[in-house]
């Protein structure tokens, strides 16, 4: 009923939820399909070989049946050691899910943003914090020019002149950057063409660079996410200071 | 077989209990209708009484009748202590098993972004209240082993930390009576780095 079994493929879990007492619905991340509904039966049974396994931020090899939207997972094991993301960076992570979740269609090919993910989610477990936002743009870049949204970071748009680092842009979304003098600038985003080149090069080297950056792909993902806030945003900005807590420094 | 229509609506909601399909639902309603229907008249009483007045316990989120539930009005416990868990059942589970005799903080769940509950959903509004009126000495984060379960972890450490109040998480390792040959390597890997020196 099934066709021929299908042979290992690396993937992720980007999310899962429970389905009736024991098993669980999960949307992986794989290469040759994309994001892919996968129900895996009697996952959360105290003898499940699964229990444990179907997590996020863990490469898995996976095969899997039928020809539904929703295939059922047949095997799923864990490839090589698990990524140790430290707690603190987990939030960065459910950032990446949150936006693959919410911008991969089912079911089409990512070879290449594949990559990006398992890179970007290797760089969370390992880099410095210094370095942490730069695998994160370099991410948001990548994953854009994978869905055919990629941006135009070394020239401008409307004559093709490189950008020069020194000179001030406006970045127009769906179009690119054009000088900031032009007609058309009042709309974009302002930024320095070296934040630009430093996008496209993906390395920032002053913090400038790092926030002008990061406005301008806070953008770009907005017009493309559309006006549902990225719950995972609320988790990387933290808890709020406590207010109380001073206070009461203060008056002991 | 049809049944009458009373029957088949009794066997219908019966099938709202966790693990209840249609042949298990048919036995508890003709075990109730033919042997026990004393039984069944106090269930459905204590089942309209109890959902009418569970509510919430105000101090730790878990299910009570009582504004403030008895594990929290106990004297006896010590109140420097707060252990943080996910769910009820899990309050029950140290309850029988450790011999932690401080207070619970119950979220109802954990931090989840992806399903949209954010830390206004899992009361940390409320903890964070608490964590500012009382005396604790000690918060202990026994949230589940998960990734979600993790970040929930981290989230509420920073919380307390910025109060100056200690933080402990509790520790995941090899299952007593366990074999190191079966443990999975996730597991194994954590019980290293949590590992004691004797």
């Amino acid at each position: 009923m099934s066709g021929k079994p299908i042979p290992l493929q690396p993937a992720y879990v980007l999310h899962q939820r429970p389905w009736g007492d024991s098993s669980v619905i999960a949307e992986l991340f794989t290469p040759e399909q994309g994001r892919l509904g996968v129900l895996a039966k009697g996952a959360k049974r105290a003898r499940s070989p699964w229990r444990g396994q179907l997590q996020p931020f863990r490469p898995l090899l996976v095969a899997w049946r039928g020809r539904g939207e929703l295939k059922t997972l047949t095997t799923a094991e864990p490839q090589g050691q698990a990524l140790a993301l430290p707690a603190g960076r987990l939030a960065s992570g459910f950032y990446l899910n949150e936006l693959l979740m919410r911008l991969l269609t089912r079911e089409d090919a990512q070879y290449t943003l594949f990559g990006c993910y398992d890179a970007t989610l290797r760089a969370l477990a390992s880099d410095r914090d210094e370095a942490l936002e730069a695998s994160l743009r370099r991410f948001e870049r990548d994953m854009l020019s994978a869905l055919g949204y990629g941006l135009i970071l070394d020239h401008e748009v409307i004559d093709g002149r490189p950008l020069s680092a020194a000179r001030r842009y406006h970045y127009l979304i769906e179009r690119g950057p054009v000088a900031a003098e032009a007609d058309l600038a009042a709309e974009g985003i302002p930024l320095l063409g070296a934040s630009l080149l430093a996008l496209q090069q993906g390395e920032f080297t002053t913090a400038d660079q790092r926030r002008e950056a990061k406005r301008l792909m806070r953008a770009v993902l907005a017009h493309y996410l559309g006006p549902r806030p990225l719950a995972s945003r609320a988790l990387l900005a933290g808890p709020p200071a406590p207010v109380v807590a001073t206070e009461k420094i203060t008056t002991d | 077989m049809e049944f009458s229509p009373l029957i088949a609506r009794l066997m219908e909601d019966l099938r709202c209990l966790p693990g209840i399909g249609p042949k298990s639902a048919q036995r508890m309603a003709f075990h109730l209708l033919e042997h026990d229907r004393e039984g069944a008249l106090r269930l459905a009483a204590s089942l309209a009484e109890a959902v009418e007045k569970v509510g919430r316990c105000t101090r730790c989120r878990n299910l009570s009748e009582n504004e403030v539930c008895p594990l929290c009005a106990n004297p006896t416990r010590d109140a420097g202590l707060l252990c943080v868990v996910e769910s009820p059942a899990d309050v029950r589970a140290i309850e029988q098993s450790s011999a932690y005799r401080g207070l619970y903080f119950v979220l109802m769940g954990h931090l989840s972004p992806l399903d949209g509950i954010g830390p206004a959903e899992i009361g940390l509004d409320r903890l964070q209240a608490r964590l500012d009126e009382a005396n604790l000495r000690e918060v202990i984060l026994a949230t589940n082993p998960t990734v979600e379960g993790e970040a929930t972890a981290h989230y509420i450490h920073e919380m307390v930390l910025a109060r100056g109040i200690a933080s402990s998480r509790i520790a995941h390792g090899v299952p007593l009576g366990g074999e190191l040959e079966y443990v999975d390597g996730g597991t194994l890997s954590h019980a290293f780095a949590g590992r004691r020196s004797l």
